[in-house]
């Protein structure tokens, strides 16, 4: 599993999930997250929103990279790393975790 | 919603001496969660709460009307009552205390976390039984987050 801020294309096969302690719920303007552990919550614009939908639907991160390309209609080298920037954030604030594809 | 009058105030026809004892237990619920409380954010004791309610409140019924009724007295209690000494008034506390009132009396209840996204984000938790909020929801402010 990926240690926080380490997330690169190394990480492309993992599959990214949102632990139970985690809850988001996306709004028009701005996707809301609570981490109920820490009681802190977070806040992503409507693109980072979407990316973490799609992450969490994605078996790996280059799946999800797959099927953003084609709904923003960006180059893949430029979703790839803005997506692995997010993570890496998700990661770092105990939003997400990292476990290799194919885990249930 | 509109509140049906005659049912609210049957809270307000408690005896003096249930009236006492139900600010009494008020008061201790609300020690006892301070004690759950670790120090830091708060939200961390929800889950300690949950456990420390054993099995399901209600063994697993669903709330009805009654009970629904029942929370709304007990709500306007807690909220009428804390403010009395100098103790955390905020609504996640209301929250916590209700919830474990409700417990005891065998009522099954949800802590509902609501959220007004946006430049002056803010949060909100309340309680509801059968669905409907037993303190208060501010539902044109605020949108549920989550259930716990």
């Amino acid at each position: 599993m990926a240690v926080a801020g380490q997330v690169d294309r190394s990480n492309l096969n993992a599959r990214v999930r949102v632990p139970q302690h985690v809850v988001f719920r996306v709004f028009p303007a701005e996707t809301v997250l609570l981490n109920l552990e820490s009681g802190l919550y977070h806040g992503l614009n409507t693109t980072g929103g979407r990316m973490l939908e799609v992450l969490e639907k994605a078996p790996t991160i280059a799946t999800a990279i797959t099927e953003l390309v084609a709904e923003f209609h960006v180059e893949a080298e430029r979703i790839e790393a803005d997506l692995l920037t997010l993570v890496s954030a998700l990661l770092e604030r105990g939003l997400v975790v990292l476990e290799d594809a194919g885990r249930a | 919603m509109p509140v049906a009058p005659e049912r609210l105030t049957q809270s307000r026809s408690l005896g003096p001496a249930a009236r006492v004892g139900l600010a009494w237990e008020i008061l201790s619920t609300y020690l006892g969660v301070r004690r759950l409380m670790p120090r830091g954010p708060i939200l961390k004791t929800v889950g300690a709460l949950r456990a420390s309610l054993g099995e399901r409140p209600g063994g697993g019924r669903a709330a009805g009307p009654d009970d629904f009724w029942a929370a709304l007295r007990l709500g306007d209690a807690v909220s009428r009552t804390l403010p009395l000494l100098p103790t955390d008034t905020r609504c996640l506390m209301r929250s916590l205390v209700l919830t474990q009132l409700l417990s005891r009396r065998d009522i099954p209840s949800t802590l509902v976390i609501g959220v007004a996204p946006g430049p002056d984000f803010k949060a909100h938790a309340w309680v509801e039984v059968d669905g409907r909020p037993a303190l208060p929801a501010h539902r044109d402010t605020y949108s549920r987050l989550v259930e716990l």
